[in-house]
């Protein structure tokens, strides 16, 4: 099932094939891997935008996009995140499959080449990038960092985030900083996109039932044509909290927000990290995890509050949104529910509950092409790469002891709380 | 019990639709290969429900909020929640209320057996007290706070305040904190008694599974349900809008925008005709692909986040255009003007042409997924609609009908802005 087959093309660029026959979509992504830095981080995300606006062959967005619809609403998209330290640049393409073309069209063939056409021979004015194309593209991507405002719960988890690592690289924002947005120029952009095609890992995943092999010989000669020095991606691991960062925010809300960051001292690639995501998914991943039960159940404290990991860097993050004051009788309960694991006050139930619905969730992940492809993409950095069943397989075999031993390394490290004052409640006061 | 086999020959896919002995609708989509079964469990009774009247007796009014409190509640039952329940069949379950149906729902890889007595089990059992009817509204409080501040939320319910005068589907579904504090068992056992009953609700199932096993489980859990008459009851809908800009301040980046265009709608919801050929025709207005949004783009008043929807049920029909942007006036008045052009230019056969082949691929698309079939055979079997047909409708869409919908969906008069943004 969603077997991973990885073929090498040339140093640190590999191309995945998952052969699938269930779905009616092909979905290629390319993804380039590249050191989070704060001098290129702006540069890499702005480029990574501008390349899928606009082509050699279809110059403009307008044309590309018809181009795409005219192939029965294919989609190409680009994105950034961070995995790690490290900022990972996206592109991918997906459309339906040549089976259900009207007309006679081979839909596959023309995906990689357009994918390949935007990632290796952009629309270039006097060998840079169009000014008016990057123009278009920043001020998108300065709305998009300024709407990330918007939805406070997001907004909450991110600086708690950035409180957390202020000190690391994974403390840079995954588009490197709203002023750099602002300063690249279209010699940035390029010199960013030589880069990313000189010294980026590129992992290629192809999820489809059309034959493959096409689409690897597009790629192969594409990357044979460059000379590469691959850079070395190294994450940093901050392995237990010295003391606890404490800071807080007013805004004007209803709700307030309690996010607290830990250091579980595992993370990619240390044996333990499917025992951490255990722990994890006991204490807060499910709709039968102990705080949902506990601080939202029976407490009636919250809403949401739920736990996850970052296996990448070793941090586990709580969030919650409370009434104001309720946040620090929240934060006591959040803590006394760790407390608990940490005194192995576990469940056998809660221990093979959690492992199933863990299971269930990395075999659903693969009945979709795009949970396929970000089921592996997600796991490309890692130490292993394992199926759904391999995965399964790993969980089953951990037990409570393993458990409470991952739970006894928590240490808190940040709390981050944005404090909702002048509600309607206030003015009535 | 009757079953029907209902098939398409394009895509070599087909599902079940049986009316079981119990009143039950049932629908089975097997699909072959996939490791997951997505069920759904769903009562055509949303937040719009707040007046109805059973068997042409009296009319019975009750508070704003209840379907969804009754969602809620009736996860919990006396001897423990039905999420506890699943925690050992390994489902992940969940469920929503919206304008007009709530679906109880889960996934799973394994057990799907047992997952589904429990779904069918707790949805049949209500256990309503004044203790744990009073303990939700705490959780449901901090639920409604939550969407208070969520700038997307409020921008879409003060454009339908804005668009509709009595029609409750100005009302937020959650309801408001003084509503739900109304709330009482006796209204809980009222409004469970009229909904779900099992002739007002579907099952269906997608994924890894068979009719035979559906049904196996559907003769053991379900028992029959006398018909009642049900009727919604809603007050004369105005066709205009009750005025045509709101907006409010709240702690954004970027202001926030809505607009609405309001339609003639009846009880009746439109067929799939009228649908495929609205979806055709949003396309071909604003989709990326298009002259407007090349416009909006270009004069750097819209992002990627421009999207529009095409929101429709008894009693409430609307398109919407939403974003983000510095000047959302300007962009309301660009589509309107825009609009207005189109009617007198009419649509190219081209344009029409691109439309309709990625609305069809879109919707080919999205039957890879086993939530989005499950969810999408709820809704048509309360709006009286199958997928295969609105797929057919797709490619059978002609220019003409595209033209006519141009026509009627879009009246400049009745349409409404509302707005989000930072305080001065």
């Amino acid at each position: 099932m969603s077997k991973l087959i990885r073929r090498s093309i040339t140093d640190s660029v590999t191309f995945n094939t998952i052969k699938e026959s269930r779905f009616k979509t092909t979905r290629i992504s390319v993804t380039a891997f590249l050191p989070l830095d704060i001098t290129t981080a702006a540069n890499n995300a702005l480029m990574s935008l501008v390349l899928t606006r606009s082509c050699e062959k279809y110059p403009d967005f307008t044309v590309l996009s018809r181009k795409l619809s005219s192939l029965y609403g294919a989609s190409l998209s680009s994105g950034f995140r961070k995995m790690g330290d490290v900022q990972a640049l996206t592109f991918s393409i997906s459309g339906i499959d040549d089976r259900f073309a009207l007309s006679d069209e081979i839909i596959s063939k023309e995906l990689s080449t357009l994918l390949c056409d935007v990632i290796f021979n952009p629309f270039l004015k006097d060998g840079l990038f169009d000014i008016n194309e990057c123009e278009q593209e920043r001020r998108q991507l300065i709305d998009m960092i300024d709407a990330e405002f918007n939805e406070k719960r997001i907004y909450s988890s991110q600086k708690a985030l950035s409180i957390m690592c202020s000190d690391e690289a994974y403390g840079i924002n995954r588009y490197g900083t709203k002023e750099d947005v602002i300063a690249a120029t279209p010699q940035d952009l390029y010199t960013a996109w030589q880069n990313m095609l000189k010294k980026a890992r590129f992992e290629i995943i192809y999820v489809g039932d059309s034959d493959s092999s096409m689409a690897f010989d597009v790629f192969n000669s594409r990357f044979s044509e460059i000379s590469r020095t691959p850079s070395v991606l190294n994450t940093q691991v901050v392995k237990c909290a010295e003391n606890v960062k404490v800071e807080n925010e007013d805004m004007e809300l209803s709700q307030s927000k309690l996010i607290m960051g830990f250091r579980t001292e595992i993370a990619e690639p240390d044996e333990d990290v499917m025992a951490v995501r255990l722990m994890c998914s006991v204490l807060g991943g499910t709709a039968h995890s102990k705080l949902f039960c506990n601080v939202r159940e029976k407490l009636s404290l919250c809403y949401y509050c739920s736990s996850s990991y970052i296996r990448s860097k070793g941090i586990m993050l709580v969030e919650s949104g409370v009434e104001r004051e309720n946040i620090e009788k929240t934060k006591e309960a959040i803590l006394g529910e760790i407390k608990a694991m940490q005194n192995g006050e576990i469940t056998d139930e809660e221990i093979e509950a959690t492992k199933m619905s863990m299971a269930n969730a990395f075999y659903s992940s693969c009945d979709t092409v795009g949970g396929i492809n970000s089921y592996y993409l997600s796991q490309m950095l890692d130490g292993t790469i394992y199926t759904p069943q391999q995965a399964v397989d790993k969980v089953n075999s951990l037990t409570k002891e393993d458990v409470v031993r991952c739970a006894k390394k928590l240490t808190l490290d940040t709390v981050f709380t944005l404090t909702g004052v002048q509600s309607l409640e206030d003015k009535e006061v | 019990m009757h079953i029907s086999e209902i098939k398409s020959e394009l895509l070599n896919e087909k599902y079940y639709k049986v009316k079981h002995d119990s009143g039950l609708t049932i629908y089975v989509y097997p699909k072959e290969g996939y490791s997951s079964t997505y069920a759904i469990f769903g009562t055509k009774y949303g937040s719009i429900n707040n007046a109805f009247r059973v068997d042409n007796k009296d009319v019975v009014r009750v508070p704003d909020g209840i379907a969804h409190y009754l969602e809620h509640k009736l996860f919990e039952s006396e001897d423990g929640d039905a999420f506890s329940r699943y925690a050992k069949t390994g489902a992940n379950a969940n469920a929503y209320t919206s304008f007009d149906k709530t679906c109880y729902l889960f996934s799973c890889t394994d057990n799907f057996e047992d997952s589904l007595e429990i779904l069918l089990d707790f949805v049949q059992s209500p256990y309503f007290t004044e203790e744990t009817v009073a303990k939700e509204q705490g959780i449901i409080g901090q639920e409604i706070k939550m969407y208070d501040d969520s700038p997307s939320w409020r921008v879409m319910f003060n454009m339908l305040m804005n668009m509709y005068h009595a029609h409750p589907v100005r009302i937020d579904i959650a309801g408001t904190v003084e509503s739900i504090a109304e709330i009482t068992p006796e209204y809980l056992y009222t409004c469970y008694n009229t909904y779900y009953n099992l002739n007002n609700m579907v099952l269906c199932v997608c994924g890894n599974t068979t009719l035979d096993t559906v049904l196996s489980i559907a003769d053991k859990m379900l028992k029959k349900n006398e018909y009642h008459k049900i009727e919604n009851i809603f007050e004369d809908e105005d066709d205009s809008v009750v005025s045509p800009y709101v907006e409010q301040c709240l702690p954004v980046g970027l202001p926030l925008f809505n607009l609405g265009f309001k339609e003639k709608a009846g009880k009746k919801r439109p067929d799939v005709k009228t649908l495929a050929c609205s979806e055709i025709l949003l396309f071909l207005l604003a989709s990326s692909t298009s002259t407007l949004y090349r416009k909006l783009m270009d004069e750097n008043l819209i992002n990627a986040s421009f999207s529009y929807e095409y929101m429709e049920g008894e009693g409430f029909l609307a398109t919407i255009f939403s974003g983000e942007s510095h000047d959302p006036k300007k962009v309301a008045t660009i589509i309107k003007d825009y609009i207005q052009q189109m009617k007198k230019t009419g649509i190219s056969e081209e344009e029409f042409e691109i439309a309709k082949r990625a609305t069809y691929g879109d919707c080919i698309a999205a039957l890879n997924s086993t939530d989005h079939i499950a969810n999408l055979m709820a809704d048509f079997y309360f709006s009286d609609r199958e997928i295969f047909e609105y797929i057919d409708a797709i490619s059978d869409a002609t220019l003409d009908d595209v033209t006519d919908r141009l026509n009627n969906m879009f009246d400049i008069e009745k349409s409404t802005l509302s707005v989000i943004k930072n305080a001065e």
